[in-house]
């Protein structure tokens, strides 16, 4: 994807640049992965990973560092193994992919997790850092234009303590962009992840034989390929481009053509009673979304990725509509017990 | 890169076992055939070891040729595969199945037949050596493979006698299973969810197209409906269109129109009339407010048909793709406004239609449509009860509320569509979108525009109904 630019950046960064890059949340899905595309590429002499546990695809080039963002001294940890491998490129991916009913963890982790990294990265500053945010923190309402720029502020919800600890976390990031001149921060607003591998809220949902939604309404629904996710996290890592950028793939499907795609029936729930009724099941620990998740069953939600394209040179692969096929087809094979069930991130 | 994100992950580990996982089950299958109906074994892809152990295509025909069947009995044609189940089959099957006839006998075939291939596109004589080779080759393999199933062939030529001794009685029976097994696996399909669903999507998907443009529009949803706009159009509404020459063929063009009738139709009937009556056949998009676009199931439906929620940001990248927008800037206040007050425009908004026209240099087409006011009436505030409901107005019309849904049949009153001049906005400056004067100026200028042109047209309407 980048090989047409390789060149060009070799010669602007010299030809010492042998990169080090490190990464939190190096166990999850995104941090696997780039991982392995790490090292496969020559640009990249290190990878260093931190994370509780450690991710199956290091290699040869991968030095894991067990750390937990929750404890309370850890940036100090950070900053010691920052300078001891000369890290140059830190990618924050410490964040959950879905929301979770033990909130007072998950603040410990991505808000207060996200102070302590830019902390360790102003005691020993990194040339670039990369952090994974996502588009639903603008929120789902019934004022939003149907294609949202980076510009558009984070209304997330009030109530959702799992959108609120990560406009938190961009909050942080943003004031540390401005105090730290000398770092290229950029952020990645990601859309939903989708793909056959990825395992979140959102396959879980699909999954469901019956996919709940909300009567009378059919938003315009837009994922990101986990190829094209990772693409982008990787060229944020090999290009300069300071600043927030939409990333999602081509083009929108309403929600009931994508829950067909997906091979799966719709269940028809009337708004009224849904909200109650979400609301209860969350209470209960029944559901895996917070109620506040209806809302993106009701209004549009859709990122314009015009700035990563012109900026970040980055160009979706796939569309919306592939992504969705292709998380439906690796679906009908679990479905069959034919493929397992990818495990919880 | 494709390859390192599926290899590192645990996809990948699970294919080759799920990839094995029919072949181990038609493994297991195979011996307990009998219980299976012939259906179901069949439904089996072509992964029976039975099957994958015949000889591949090209080292078939050789074989075909140069040695024919030796057949001591007919018993040597039933290991090629055979989907016609017959009671000779079956007992050969079986009995095969149990010995499980040498494999060796195909897997030495095959290597040199793949690697002889390519060198046998030298020349000919090389090819007709290299084929000799083969048939010597496989008349000792298939001589050495009578012999060593020669016992199997006694025991199924055996078999065949018993068979063939008492024929109806076997025959029958076979029959009967077989019969008893089809509406069986019927029964299957008909009970298994998985049949429903395929149902269901297909009857759900079947207006619908599988990909939609960027606002929503669903050219397989426009093309079902569209029979029923264009018998409103022509035979309901009988519309008349005037100056439509007006709207450019190419190029951004805004089209600002009045707003009325308790439902709107008129975004639906302009698009109609533009798609029908322009030389361009130019498609049309228009901004329906936000209480339109959010109502449930009209937001939706609206939304597949071409309607675009108004705001700027979306009237803006509309315009910017060089598209044909339709606007009603008088918004909810047009369409709620009661019967007594027709024909009279409201506020155009603040003007923002304006400022995104100077900002996009698009020119704006003043449109006056005559009625749609008539379509539905309304006779009385609904202010409680709309807000109770939690929308700006109910229609309450001489039928609705009283005759039901019945109620909600539009009147075919006559209408009229007249294109204006266009405005351009070419001669202002990117600034002048900030001038607010000059805004409420030009506002007023094109709202009264509108007004004239439906004055006009109503005076020379001598009646609701015939025009």
């Amino acid at each position: 994807m980048t090989d047409g630019r390789n060149d060009t950046m070799r010669v602007a960064r010299g030809p010492r640049a042998k990169r080090t890059v490190a990464l939190t949340g190096a166990d999850a899905f995104l941090g696997r992965n780039l991982i392995g595309l790490l090292e496969d590429d020559d640009r990249v002499g290190r990878i260093v990973a931190f994370d509780v546990k450690n991710p199956p695809s290091a290699g040869r080039k991968t030095r894991f560092y067990k750390v937990d963002l929750t404890q309370p001294s850890v940036d100090a940890r950070i900053a010691e193994v920052l300078a001891a491998e000369d890290v140059d490129t830190f990618l924050h991916l410490a964040f959950l992919s879905s929301p979770t009913h033990a909130s007072a963890w998950a603040h410990e982790l991505e808000s207060v997790g996200t102070m302590h990294v830019l902390n360790a990265c102003r005691e020993r500053p990194v040339r670039k850092f990369v952090m994974w945010s996502q588009t639903i923190l603008y929120g789902a309402s019934p004022s939003n234009p149907n294609f949202l720029s980076e510009s558009h502020p984070l209304k997330g919800q009030t109530e959702s303590r799992f959108l609120n600890d990560k406009i938190e976390a961009e909050q942080v990031v943003a004031r540390f962009a401005r105090q730290m001149p000398g770092t290229v921060v950029t952020v990645l607003r990601v859309a939903p992840i989708l793909g056959p591998t990825v395992d979140n809220y959102l396959t879980h949902y699909l999954g469901r034989r019956f996919v709940p939604t909300l009567m009378g309404f059919d938003p315009l629904m837009q994922f990101t390929h986990e190829v094209d996710a990772l693409a982008a996290f990787k060229l944020a890592v090999m290009r300069d481009a300071p600043g927030v950028f939409n990333i999602a793939s081509e083009g929108v499907l309403p929600l009931s053509t994508v829950i067909k795609l997906a091979g799966r029936m719709t269940l028809p729930v009337a708004h009224p009673l849904a909200y109650p009724l979400a609301r209860a099941l969350w209470a209960a620990q029944l559901s895996e979304a917070p109620w506040m998740f209806l809302d993106y069953l009701r209004w549009v939600c859709v990122a314009d990725t015009e700035l990563a394209q012109r900026e970040l040179k980055w160009r979706p692969a796939f569309t919306t509509r592939e992504a969705v096929l292709d998380h439906g087809g690796a679906q009908s094979l679990r479905d069959a017990h034919l493929m397992r069930a990818s495990s919880h991130l | 890169m494709a390859r390192r994100v599926l290899g590192d992950d645990p996809f990948a580990n699970t294919t080759p076992e799920g990839a094995s996982a029919p072949e181990e089950k038609a493994k297991t299958d195979a011996p307990k055939k009998r219980s299976i109906p012939p259906k179901a074994r069949k439904s089996v892809p072509p992964k029976a070891p039975r099957k994958s152990k015949a000889p591949p295509p090209p080292a078939d025909e050789p074989v075909a040729r140069v040695a024919p069947p030796p057949a001591p009995l007919p018993v040597i044609e039933v290991p090629s595969p055979s989907d016609v189940p017959s009671p000779v089959e079956e007992a050969v099957e079986e009995s095969v199945g149990a010995a499980d006839l040498p494999p060796e006998t195909p897997a030495p075939e095959d290597r040199p037949a793949l690697t002889d291939a390519p060198r046998a596109a030298d020349g000919e004589e090389s090819l007709e050596d290299t084929i000799r080779a083969l048939e010597a080759r496989l008349d000792k393999l298939l001589e050495g493979s009578r012999e060593q199933a020669q016992p199997i062939l006694d025991r199924v030529s055996d078999k065949l006698r018993a068979v063939a001794s008492a024929p109806a009685a076997r025959g029958d029976g076979a029959g009967d299973a077989r019969d008893e097994a089809a509406p069986y696996d019927v029964a299957k399909d008909l009970f298994a969810s998985q049949y429903y669903l395929r149902q269901w999507g297909r009857v759900a998907m079947r207006d619908r197209s599988e990909e939609v443009d960027e606002f929503g529009f669903d050219p397989s949803y426009d093309a079902r409906w569209r029979p029923v706009f264009d018998f409103l159009y022509e035979r309901w509404w009988r519309v008349d269109v005037e100056g439509i020459e007006n709207v450019p063929a190419e190029g951004r063009v805004a089209l600002v129109a009045n707003h009325s009738g308790a439902v709107p139709y008129d975004g639906i009937m302009l698009a109609a009339a533009m798609r029908r009556e322009h030389p361009a056949a130019r498609p049309l998009r228009w901004l329906a407010e936000d209480f339109v676009s959010h109502l449930p199931f009209m937001g939706a439906y609206l939304t597949r048909l071409g309607a675009v929620r108004a705001c700027q940001e979306n009237a803006e990248r509309l315009l910017r793709k060089e598209s044909c927008v339709a606007m009603f800037p008088e918004g909810v206040k047009g369409i709620s406004k009661l019967f007594r007050d027709r024909y009279k425009l409201q506020r155009f908004g603040r003007g923002g239609h304006i400022k995104l026209a100077i900002r996009t240099r698009t020119p704006l087409v003043p449109v006056a449509i005559v009625g749609a006011e008539e379509t539905h009436p309304l006779i009385a505030p609904s202010g409680v009860v709309a807000r109770m409901l939690g929308v700006p107005y109910v229609p309450i019309t001489p039928t609705f509320p009283l005759l039901g849904a019945a109620g909600l049949v539009p009147l075919p009153s006559k209408w009229r569509i007249v294109f204006g001049e266009p405005m351009p906005m070419d001669a202002y400056g990117p600034d002048a979108a900030d001038d607010e004067v000059l805004v409420g100026r030009l506002n007023e200028k094109l709202r009264g525009t509108i007004q004239d042109t439906l004055d006009r047209a109503l005076r020379q309407r001598r009646s609701v109904f015939s025009g």
